[in-house]
């Protein structure tokens, strides 16, 4: 029975001699076979590295552990001894070979053939053991594509992962042997930069991939153009084990993406604090709707010639009793990246509808409302659930927009814009004339307002400049049938010179500061009433 | 049975430093490995260096040209590579040439192609097309006068 077995077997007599070997084990050596030879004398004449520490278990009258002995031809065994009654012991043999291939596997990313994360990190502690003996620094380089996801959900998947490949091989190309390249998973890749004097050789490198990785690629007949990001720390001075140098490294990408993409670079401690207190703040922001520490601030909207108020711009706010009053620039974009806009949104617009809908007059409100709620497909119903909720009257709503909503402006996003304007909602361009202000985007869908930055009023630069640009706008405005206002009017002479170039609206300073929706409703009574005025000479 | 021709237009900025031997010594290596890869992969095409530019026409199968012009983009002697198209054809303009140097010979092109100058063929002012008629029309020019 023994002799049918698939894994090889061996039994050795008490005098260390072999005294059987079925057939399989008798298949791994070339020759004559064991029998009949010590086993020490057989596994050296094999030419077995480590058969010592087997021939020394089968000596032992306990059952061995896992034994690894490796053949002369490469194969690999993990072999076990057993005693048996008489002194001797049996001894397993099983080819293990399969196994570390695929345990081999394990440590590679099967799509670009490089190492994975598991790897990764086991090179990434070798070389840390190394530096207690050799002193050398070294670079723990993080890069992932800037918009790849665009590419994925553009494209679709399988052009994406054929772009991966090709962004794998680019980097391969401008690294030296020495040089460790592991894919991390999805767009991230890992490269630990040793024997080479710091930081100049990670600066050298990183230059060159975001040069290289940024050239344009064809993919099965496509053109695509990806940049990449990229964070470096340096070891020893940015981390003393595996982890924090990761950390760090990542940490330094992620400035690189919010200092523009397609840039790379080296973490900072003050990186780390920084990310503590986004962090912190992150937790705050969780937890500012539940504690009621959002308020809605109004800023009045003045038709000039006669002057009169025709709405607000509702201004989010939010006051904790340890930070006091957070500025938006501090927390929207947070609230963005993390997603609690889109609730954060909900709240703004039922409020700012409900507050409307109490005022006197019907003046208008304008809410703004960010490109991630347009992600968010339950836009056109939060839209309605709050017109519906505070009975409003959907003409006063006018939801501000900017560029960047429809800057990747997918149908998705023309079509809940057209819902929510088929509802009887007003639509307007916010910080108009700043950013690409690519006119087609007035061409893609049909804005009911203009709102031109306050930057071309005060401003640094040429005053002339900045008017010039009213102007034009405000040309642009009445030849397409698209009324304008003008922000940032804090001055009576710059009133007087927006007026004059043809200006019918403004907000600012000048024409009303936000206020309380107490103070709002108060000015809202005591304006007068729309119909009234519409019949006056200009 | 009619091939797939597509064709790939570039320009891109030289990186190659050094003096006009240097350089003529690295058009040349571009030109020899050119001359023995494009034939294994059948594809054809013109290089030009001029104005401190590169400008390279590639035909062949999409797939032949895709592989090679990724291997072009990795390529450290030039940088900036601006792709101006990739397109099919109705068939090669360069049937002949596995890679065709055009304009000035190589020596020469060393010599002053490296000086970024207006006059003269820049590939960096030309559009897709006017590139690809002007190496064509010095491809067909040369053609005879040099091996």
């Amino acid at each position: 029975m023994l002799s049918e077995l698939a894994g090889g077997v061996l039994t050795i007599g008490s005098d260390g001699f072999v005294t059987f070997a079925n057939r399989s084990a008798s298949a791994l050596f070339p020759g004559p076979g064991p029998v009949g030879i010590q086993l020490l004398t057989f596994l050296d004449l094999s030419g077995v590295s480590n058969g010592s520490a087997l021939v020394e278990a089968t000596r032992s009258r306990t059952a061995s552990a896992p034994i690894r002995i490796g053949l002369a031809g490469g194969r690999i065994l993990d072999t076990r001894s057993c005693p048996l009654p008489d002194g001797g012991a049996v001894v397993t043999l099983l080819d293990v070979g399969l196994y570390i291939h695929e345990a081999d596997l394990a440590r590679r990313d099967p799509l670009t053939g490089l190492p994975n994360r598991v790897e990764l990190r086991e090179r990434l502690s070798v070389l840390l053991a190394e530096f207690q003996r050799t002193q050398a620094p070294f670079a723990v380089i993080s890069l992932d594509l800037d918009h790849f996801k665009s590419v994925n959900d553009t494209m679709g998947h399988p052009m994406g992962d054929a772009l991966l490949v090709k962004v794998a091989e680019r980097l391969r190309s401008a690294l030296r042997p020495s040089d460790i390249l592991a894919r991390m998973g999805g767009d991230e890749f890992m490269i630990l930069q040793s024997d080479a004097a710091q930081p100049q050789a990670a600066t050298a490198l990183a230059t060159r991939l975001v040069d290289l990785i940024g050239r344009t690629y064809i993919v099965s007949g496509q053109i695509l153009n990806v940049g990449t990001s990229i964070g470096i720390a340096l070891s020893p001075g940015d981390g003393e084990d595996v982890d924090s140098l990761l950390k760090h490294a990542d940490l330094a990408l992620y400035r690189a993406k919010t200092d523009g993409k397609g840039v790379f670079r080296f973490f900072q401690i003050s990186m780390d604090e920084e990310m503590q207190a986004r962090r912190l703040l992150e937790l705050d922001l969780r937890s500012a709707l539940a504690f009621r520490q959002f308020e809605l601030n109004f800023q009045p909207q003045v038709e000039l010639d006669p002057r009169r108020l025709v709405g607000f711009e509702a201004l989010l706010r939010w006051r904790t009793p340890a930070r006091g009053l957070v500025s938006p620039a501090d927390f929207i974009p947070l609230a963005e990246q993390t997603g609690l806009i889109v609730p954060i949104g909900e709240w703004v617009l039922q409020t700012a509808c409900r507050q409307a809908a109490s005022w006197s007059q019907p003046v208008s409100v304008g809410v703004n409302v960010s490109a991630v709620q347009f992600n968010n497909a339950r836009l056109v119903q939060i839209v309605t659930s709050a017109l519906n909720a505070s009975g409003l009257d959907p003409g006063r709503l006018e939801l501000e927009i900017t560029e960047s909503v429809l800057i990747n402006s997918t149908q998705s996003v023309l079509e809940q814009l057209h819902a929510v304007k088929s509802l009887g909602v007003r639509v307007a361009m916010d910080d108009f004339g700043t950013g690409y202000s690519s006119l087609t985007y007035l061409q893609k869908f049909p804005f009911d307002r203009l709102k031109v930055d306050q930057s071309f009023v005060g401003g640094s630069g040429d005053g002339s400049k900045g008017m010039a640009i009213i102007r034009a706008v405000t040309a642009l405005g009445n030849s397409l049938g698209i009324a304008t206002i003008v922000e940032g009017v804090e001055t009576e002479e710059q009133l007087a010179q927006v007026r004059a170039e043809g200006c019918t609206e403004v907000q600012g300073y000048l024409t009303g500061r936000p206020m309380d929706a107490a103070a709002a409703a108060a000015l809202a009574a005591e304006s007068p009433s729309p119909t009234a005025v519409q019949g006056d000479p200009p | 049975m009619t091939e797939t021709v597509y064709r790939l237009v570039y320009y891109s900025h030289n990186r190659i430093v050094g003096s006009p031997a240097a350089l003529e010594a690295g058009i040349n290596s571009i030109l020899e490995v050119s001359r023995r890869n494009n034939p294994l992969a059948n594809v054809t095409g013109a290089l030009m260096f001029n104005a401190g530019c590169f400008g390279q026409v590639l035909e062949g199968a999409p797939d032949a040209v895709e592989q090679i012009f990724e291997r072009i983009q990795m390529d450290p002697r030039h940088s900036d590579v601006h792709l101006l198209s990739f397109a099919s054809a109705p068939a090669r303009a360069f049937a002949h040439w596995s890679m065709a140097f055009v304009g000035a010979s190589v020596p020469d092109a060393a010599r002053y192609g490296a000086i970024a100058d207006d006059t003269g063929y820049s590939p960096a002012r030309m559009e897709s097309e006017e590139l690809f008629k002007v190496l064509q029309r010095l491809a067909l020019e040369d053609e005879g006068a040099t091996p």
